[in-house]
């Protein structure tokens, strides 16, 4: 039996450690396995270094550091078998959760909302992410893991803006252009061409390309240009322009005829009518900076745009209070007015809570209340 | 059990037909410790450190339940092979 000397011991635990093995509790194992082996096996008079290198080639099959990597990888993955189970599971409940959401969104029935965003959500925020980590276990080149990466945040983001999208959340083009560019501009080229060179990906890369390219391609065709908003907002504002005439000929008319609502009825018509006049310049203010829209507003580029009314309200507080008390007024009009009679036309102003409902809409209901209300003065 | 000492009894045990490598037992070794299913004692001998593996409490009970996977699965191979035999 060989004894070694602490001069020998310090000889192999520096070697250890030159040799890339970095985690101390590793060092000391693999330097007491080490000894025992050179105690046991080397004769009294062996040459010790020659032993002790050979001892040490039978560890590994290119480098020693061979170990310590397996011993982090089996350490951080040492979930890989849950992480895959869980992946799974949640590709399946998302899947489920979103069939459930569509179809209930389709038949406007309630939940459809949280079976939408808990659908995507667990696509976007633990299948996704468990697929990358679990692909790039198997891929040897730090340009393949990249790659992977790369693909994973672009489909999150797709997946996410669509869901912001659907959901009326701020943020949702830009997650969508991001998804878009990196897909486009960044990941497809790079996969397209590292793919194509290898014969033996050379058609999966050709058919995923196609595939991809068709899917983004979809998407786009579902977005609207910036040539296509100007138009539409255009008519939109132009639409607004011939009601507003419609309501002036409407109130020219009405002051021609005597009325015949008592005080009360009239006093709150008034103010229903006044708010309303209020309203609608908050909105034109808030939408356009002018008070007013000129009738020449196209080429000023001075539009009413397509905003969610929800949003309008929400960012200024003076045009909530200024709703809130038209809504007021119209419920009180409205009270005064029950006993008047079926010819009556009852107002109706919506609530602001619906997402559908942009301002536009609103300047539209707003005009109605108007015309109906000098309609019943006129009755 | 030392990590030398492991490979020399498994060594001993199936004589010699299975050889642990330095290269897939401390990796794994590593890997039980920190999942708790081993604990472990050191011992100083001059300057080198010697680290005794142990089971935990549950580490026995995941060692009972697979062994007793491991025994399901020789049953069935053993199984489905005599049925291979038989057909030939």
């Amino acid at each position: 039996m060989y004894t070694l000397s602490d001069t020998q011991i310090d000889f192999i635990l520096d070697d250890i450690r030159r040799n890339g093995v970095e985690l101390e509790d590793l060092q000391l194992n693999l330097l007491d396995h080490i000894c025992c082996i050179i105690e046991q096996n080397l004769e009294d008079n062996g040459d010790f270094e020659q032993f002790y290198f050979s001892t040490r080639k039978m560890f590994y099959r290119h480098h020693l550091k061979e170990i310590e990597e397996e011993t982090i990888s089996l350490m951080t993955y040492k979930n890989y078998y849950m992480m895959k189970k869980i992946m799974m599971i949640s590709g399946v409940v998302s899947v489920a959760l979103m069939t459930m959401g569509i179809v209930l969104k389709f038949l406007h029935w309630p939940g459809a909302a949280v079976g939408i965003v808990l659908g995507v959500g667990v696509i976007s925020l633990i299948f996704l992410p468990l697929l990358f980590l679990l692909k790039i276990k198997e891929q040897n080149q730090l340009k393949d893991k990249a790659l992977t990466g790369l693909g994973t945040l672009s489909a999150i983001c797709l997946t996410l803006g669509v869901l912001f999208k659907v959901m009326h959340w701020p943020g949702a083009n830009m997650l969508s252009i991001i998804a878009l560019a990196f897909l486009m501009c960044l990941y497809l080229p790079v996969y397209f061409f590292s793919g194509i060179r290898n014969p033996d990906t050379k058609t999966n890369t050709i058919v995923n390309s196609v595939l991809i390219i068709t899917a983004c391609g979809l998407i786009l065709t579902l977005v609207r240009s910036p040539q296509g908003t100007r138009i539409l907002e255009a008519q939109i504002t132009s639409d607004y322009i011939m009601k507003d005439d419609l309501l002036k000929t409407e109130i020219a008319l009405s002051r021609n005829n005597s009325l015949s609502d008592s005080v009360a009825v009239v006093a709150a018509g008034k103010k229903v009518f006044d708010l309303c006049e209020k309203m609608k310049e908050e909105i034109i203010q808030i939408e356009t900076g002018k008070k007013t829209i000129d009738p020449n507003f196209n080429s000023e580029e001075q539009m009413i745009g397509i905003t969610d009314f929800h949003q309008v309200v929400t960012d200024n507080p003076t045009a909530k209070s200024t709703y809130d008390a038209l809504m007021n007024a119209v419920d009180d009009y409205n009270n005064k007015y029950a006993n008047a009679g079926s010819s009556v036309h009852r107002l109706v102003l919506e609530t602001a809570n619906d997402r559908d409902f942009k301002s536009y809409d609103a300047l539209t209901r707003i005009v109605m209340v108007q015309m109906f209300l000098l309609q019943n003065q006129r009755r | 059990m030392y990590g030398y000492e492991i490979t020399q009894k498994v060594k001993d045990l199936t004589a010699g037909k299975i050889q642990l490598t330095e290269g897939a037992l401390y990796p794994t070794l590593h890997a039980l410790e920190a999942d708790g299913i081993l604990t472990t004692e050191t011992e100083y001998i001059g300057k080198r450190v010697r680290k005794y593996y142990s089971l935990s409490s549950e580490g026995n009970k995941v060692s009972d339940e697979k062994v007793n996977e491991f025994a399901d699965f020789i049953n069935t191979m053993k199984f489905l092979l005599d049925i291979k035999t038989g057909i030939a």
